[in-house]
C-alpha cells in the first residue's frame, strides 16, 4: 500500500486553508450581527476552543499499539469494531454534506454577488467542484502541496488589507469593548467554531497521514488553529475598525466590503480582484478536501477499491446540495446561521470527545485484541 | 533463404568463402558498402576479405590495416608457417589503437555499419573489427539557443564521442562514468548514461536504464525520441526532462546528482531529475555576479508571470471587470477599442494566432527572410491593423510584451509549453471571467504540483518547501554560500563551504 505522507507544514497548512475562507468575512458578517464590535473577542475565543479540541482529538487519535489508524473512522473500528467504524465514517459524510453548504456560500456569493452577476449559478458549483476533483484525483499531498502555496496567498492577502485599510483604521469603531457582555460573545463564537469544526474534522481524517500526527499531531494542529485564528483576527480587528460593526452587519460577505474599500493612493483605487485570486486557493482548497473526505467515507460505507471511483458521485452530491443551499439567499442565511452551527459543533467537538472517552475505558481490551501486536 | 534475423546470429567459420557469402547476405550490395580483397603477408595462398563504408570509416586507418596485413605481415612471420588465431593478429599486428576478435556476424556487422573495418581471413575461424570510425564532423559551435554573454561558448555536436569529451575535460573526476547502451532496433543508436558515482541519486542510475531498456522503437533520430519514452508525464505539457546544449550545464547537473543521457546524432543531452524552476535558470546567473544573477532572475520569472497570464487578466479584465483598472487607464483603453469590431477575446486570439505564425513563419523561413518576416509582421502589419481599426493599439502592446516576455525563459522547449497553456488560460479568461480564470489556473497548478520527475517532485524546492535549496531559486545567492547540493544526492555538502572573502587583517599583511 501506498503511504501517503505530508510533512507537519502541509498539516498546519491544510487546518489554515480550511478554517480561512469562510471566517474572514461569512462568519465575521454573522458574528458582528450578534455581538457588533467585539468580533475579535469571540473569534479569540473561538480559537481557544478549537485549540483544545484538537487536543482532545489528537489524544483520541494518539498512537494505539498494536492498531493501523489512519482515520477517525478506522479508530471507531479499532474501539467498537467495523459497525462503529462505519457509524462514523457516516457521521462525516453527513457533517462534510452539510458543511459544503456554508462553503458553497462562501465561494459563490463572493464571485457571483461581487464580480459575475450574470453568469449562471450552476457555473459557479460546476467549476469549484471540477477543481476540486481534480485535487481529489492526485490525492492528499498534492492538496497538502497546495495548501503550503495556499499560505502564502494568505499572508499576501492580509498584507494586501492591512495596507490597504490602515489609513482609515480607527481604533474608536472598537469601542466600547464587551459591550454585550462576556457570555454572549462565547455564544456568538459557535460560529468560528462551526469553522475550526471542519478544520478539526479534516484533522480527523489526515492526522495520522502527518509525518509525526500520532505522536506530536495535537501540537502541530493547535499551532495551525492557532496561525489561523491570527490570520483571521487581523480581519476581525479591521472589519469594525475600518467600516464600523453597523457596516460589517448590513452584509453577508463583509470582507469583500472592506477589500473593495482597500486602496493605495489615488491610482489604485480598487484592488479587490487581485485579493480575491489571493484568496482563491484557500477557498478551493475547502472545496476539494470536502469533496475527498466524502469521496473517502463513503469508499468505506460501500466498501470501494479506490475512492477515485466515489468523487464523482460525491461530487453530484455535493454540487446538487450546494446548489439548493445558495439558490435562495434566505435559505442560504437561515442554513449558515440557525442550522450548521448546531450540526458542526456536536460532530467536531462530540465525536472526538467521545472517542476520547472510549479509548480510556476501551484501551486495554483493544490491545489485546491487537491484530499487529508487533507494531506498536 | 533465412531471414536476416537469424543470419544474424550465426557465426564466422574457418573458410573465407562462407564469411563472404554470410556478409554478402546480410549486407547485400550497396553503393557505399566497400569489399577490398588482399593477399595476408603477399602471399596468394592465403586471401583476406576486408569491409568498410565509405563515409563511415576513415580510408587513411583502412590504408593503415592493410599495410600491416600484407606487408609488415610479410616481415614480421618470415620464419612461422600458416596464418594464426584472431587474437593473435590482433595483439602481434594491428597496431591501431582499438581493434578486437568477433566470433558472431551480429557483432560485426553492427562495427562495419558504425563506421568501423572487417578483416577476414582464410582459414581463422573468427573476423577481426578494427575501428575505423572517420566521418565528417559540424565543428564544434555555440549553442543556438542557449546563448550567454559570459561563459563557455562551445556547444555540443552530433557525436556522442565529442560530447561526452566536452564533460570530461570539464569534471576529471574518476568518479565520473558514462554506461552505454544501444537503443534502435534499426538505427542502434549509442546512448551513454552519464553519472558521477558518489553523488548521483541513489537508484537513479538503475532507473533510467530500465526506462531506457524497455524502449522498443525502430530508430532515434532525436533526443526527443527517448525524452518522450521515458518522461514521467507523458500526458502533460509540462517537460519533466532537461534538454541542453551546453556542455557547462551538463557539468553542473552532473554535480548536482543528476544524470546525463547522451544520445548519438543528436547535440542535446536529456538531464533528469529536472525541477521546473531550472527552465528560469541560465548560466548566465552563474558566470555574472550575484546581485547581476539575482536581477536578472527576477526578471525572468516576472516574464514567466507576464508571458503565462498577461493577455488573460487584460482580456478578463476588459470583458467582465473593468471596473477594476484605474479610471484614467480605463479611459486611455476605451479610447482605443472604440473603433474595433471585435469582442476583446477575439480580437487577443487573432493576435496571439498572428504571433505564433510570424514566429513559426521566422523559423522555418531561410535566415535573411525570416529576419524579414520579423520586422514586416511586427512593425508593419501590426501598424497596420491598428490604423485600420482591427485591432487596438493596447491589444498590440500586451501581444508583443507577452511575445518579449516568452523569449526571455531560457529554456526553449519550456516557452513553448507556457505558450501551449495560455490559449486555454486565455479561452477560460475571455468566457468566463475571474471564475473562468481562477478555474483553469488552478487546475493547472494542482497538475504541476501533483507531476514527478524521475521521483522527485517537479515544483521543489518550492513544493515541497526546502530550505537549503531556496538559495538557488529565485535568488542566485553568492557561491560562498552555495555550499549545499538538492537533498536527493548522495553527498549534499558541496567541497568549501564558508569561504566568504575578506581582505587580511593588518597581522596577515605582515
Amino acid at each position: 500500500m501506498n503511504r501517503i505522507r505530508l510533512s507537519n507544514g502541509m498539516f498546519m497548512a491544510m487546518i489554515v486553508n480550511m478554517i480561512y475562507a469562510k471566517a474572514i468575512g461569512v462568519t465575521q458578517g454573522t458574528i458582528s450581527r450578534l455581538i457588533g464590535q467585539d468580533m475579535w473577542i469571540a473569534t479569540l475565543l473561538g480559537t481557544l476552543q478549537g485549540l483544545l479540541i484538537i487536543y482532545v482529538l489528537h489524544w483520541a487519535m494518539r498512537r494505539l499499539p498494536g492498531r493501523r489508524i489512519t482515520d477517525l473512522p478506522s479508530l471507531g473500528d479499532a474501539l467498537l469494531g467495523r459497525w462503529f467504524g462505519h457509524l462514523t465514517a457516516l457521521i462525516l459524510v453527513g457533517f462534510f454534506l452539510a458543511g459544503f453548504g456554508p462553503i458553497m456560500i462562501t465561494f459563490v456569493y463572493h464571485l457571483k454577488d461581487y464580480f459575475l452577476p450574470e453568469v449562471p449559478l450552476a457555473i459557479f458549483i460546476v467549476s469549484g467542484l471540477a477543481v476540486g476533483a481534480i485535487g481529489c484525483y492526485y490525492g492528499l499531498e498534492v492538496m497538502g502541496r497546495l495548501a503550503l502555496l495556499g499560505i502564502l496567498f494568505i499572508f499576501l492577502l492580509n498584507l494586501l488589507i492591512v495596507i490597504g485599510s490602515i489609513d482609515e483604521f480607527d481604533i474608536l469603531n472598537m469601542l466600547p469593548v464587551l459591550e454585550h457582555g462576556l457570555p454572549n460573545a462565547l455564544f456568538a463564537s459557535v460560529h468560528f467554531d462551526a469553522d475550526w469544526a471542519l478544520a478539526a474534522m479534516m484533522a480527523a481524517l489526515v492526522l495520522p497521514h502527518a509525518q509525526d500526527g500520532l505522536v506530536r499531531g495535537g501540537r502541530f494542529g493547535a499551532a495551525g488553529i492557532a496561525a489561523g485564528g491570527v490570520a483571521i483576527m487581523i480581519w476581525s480587528i479591521l472589519e469594525p475598525a475600518v467600516l464600523s460593526a453597523e457596516v460589517s452587519s448590513q452584509y453577508t460577505v463583509s470582507c469583500m466590503k472592506l477589500a473593495r474599500n482597500a486602496h493605495v493612493g489615488t491610482f489604485l483605487q480598487r484592488y479587490e480582484m487581485i485579493m480575491i485570486a489571493l484568496y482563491s486557493v484557500p477557498v478551493l482548497f475547502e472545496i476539494m478536501f470536502t469533496l475527498y473526505a466524502v469521496s473517502a467515507c463513503s469508499t468505506r460505507l460501500f466498501h470501494l477499491k479506490s475512492d477515485k471511483a466515489a468523487i464523482l458521485p460525491s461530487a453530484i452530491a455535493l454540487g446538487a446540495f450546494g446548489y439548493w443551499i445558495v439558490e435562495d439567499h434566505f435559505r442560504a442565511i437561515r442554513f449558515l446561521e440557525n442550522i450548521w452551527p448546531w450540526i458542526a459543533l456536536p460532530v467536531a467537538a462530540g465525536l472526538p470527545l467521545l472517542m476520547l472517552l472510549l479509548r480510556l475505558l476501551l484501551q486495554k481490551r483493544t490491545e489485546r485484541a491487537a491484530p499487529y501486536p508487533e507494531e506498536g | 533463404m533465412p531471414a536476416i534475423r537469424e543470419l544474424l546470429l550465426e557465426a564466422f567459420q574457418p573458410s573465407l568463402k562462407d564469411n563472404e557469402a554470410l556478409v554478402d547476405a546480410i549486407l547485400g550490395s550497396s553503393a557505399d558498402l566497400k569489399k577490398r580483397k588482399f593477399a595476408l603477408g603477399g602471399d596468394t595462398a592465403v586471401s583476406g576479405l576486408l569491409y568498410y563504408v565509405a563515409g563511415l570509416a576513415d580510408s587513411k586507418v583502412v590504408e593503415l590495416i592493410l599495410r600491416a596485413l600484407v606487408v609488415q605481415y610479410r616481415e614480421s612471420h618470415r620464419e612461422k608457417e600458416g596464418p594464426e588465431t584472431a587474437d593473435d593478429i590482433v595483439t602481434g599486428l594491428l597496431s591501431n589503437a582499438s581493434a578486437k576478435s568477433c566470433s558472431k556476424a551480429e557483432e560485426a556487422i553492427t562495427s562495419v555499419l558504425t563506421g568501423d573495418t572487417l578483416v577476414m581471413i582464410e582459414g581463422v575461424g573468427e573476423a577481426i573489427v578494427v575501428v575505423s570510425r572517420g566521418w565528417e564532423d559540424r565543428s564544434i559551435e555555440e549553442p543556438v539557443a542557449e546563448n550567454n554573454v559570459r561563459g563557455p561558448r562551445d556547444g555540443f555536436t552530433e557525436s556522442i564521442r565529442t560530447n561526452t569529451a566536452h564533460v570530461r575535460r570539464r569534471l576529471r573526476d574518476p568518479r565520473l562514468r558514462f554506461d552505454e547502451m544501444v537503443v534502435g532496433e534499426r538505427s542502434k543508436t549509442d546512448v551513454n548514461i552519464a553519472y558521477i558515482e558518489d553523488l548521483v541519486k541513489e537508484g537513479l542510475v538503475e532507473e533510467v536504464k530500465r526506462r531506457i531498456g524497455r524502449i522498443r522503437i525502430d530508430a532515434v533520430l532525436e533526443s526527443s525520441y527517448i525524452e518522450e519514452l521515458i518522461e514521467d508525464e507523458p500526458l502533460s505539457p509540462l517537460n519533466t526532462v532537461q534538454n541542453t546544449e551546453r556542455p557547462d550545464k551538463v557539468a553542473s547537473a552532473l554535480l548536482e546528482g543528476r544524470v546525463a543521457i547522451f544520445i548519438d546524432n543528436t547535440p542535446s543531452v536529456l538531464l533528469v531529475p529536472t525541477f521546473f524552476w531550472q527552465y528560469i535558470q541560465a548560466s548566465d546567473d552563474y558566470y555574472n555576479h550575484y546581485w547581476v544573477g539575482t536581477f536578472y532572475r527576477i526578471v525572468r520569472y516576472v516574464a514567466l508571470i507576464i508571458s503565462l497570464v498577461l493577455p488573460s487578466i487584460y482580456v478578463m479584465l476588459i470583458s467582465f471587470h473593468h471596473e477594476m483598472i484605474p479610471t484614467s487607464l480605463a479611459l486611455t483603453i476605451a479610447s482605443g477599442r472604440e473603433v474595433v469590431p471585435f469582442p476583446v477575446l477575439l480580437e487577443a486570439l487573432l493576435m496571439e494566432l498572428a504571433f505564433e505564425l510570424m514566429r513559426e513563419a521566422g523559423i522555418r523561413m531561410p535566415k535573411p527572410i525570416g529576419q524579414a518576416v520579423s520586422i514586416v509582421g511586427s512593425l508593419i502589419i501590426g501598424q497596420a491593423a491598428v490604423q485600420a481599426g482591427i485591432v487596438s493599439p493596447f491589444m498590440v502592446i500586451i501581444v508583443a510584451i507577452t511575445g518579449i516576455s516568452s523569449f526571455a525563459i531560457p529554456s526553449y522547449s519550456s516557452s513553448l509549453a507556457i505558450r501551449i497553456i495560455r490559449f486555454p488560460l486565455l479561452i477560460a479568461s475571455g468566457t468566463l471571467g475571474l471564475l473562468g480564470f481562477a478555474t483553469v489556473f488552478f487546475a493547472l497548478m494542482l497538475h504541476a504540483l501533483s507531476i514527478r520527475s524521475f521521483g522527485e517532485s517537479y515544483l521543489a524546492p518550492a513544493s515541497p518547501f526546502r530550505a537549503r535549496d531556496q538559495r538557488d531559486m529565485v535568488l542566485r545567492m553568492p557561491m560562498w554560500m552555495l555550499d549545499g547540493r538538492p537533498n536527493f544526492a548522495q553527498d549534499e555538502d558541496r567541497i568549501g563551504g564558508r569561504q566568504r572573502p575578506k581582505p587580511p587583517t593588518p597581522t596577515e599583511k605582515g
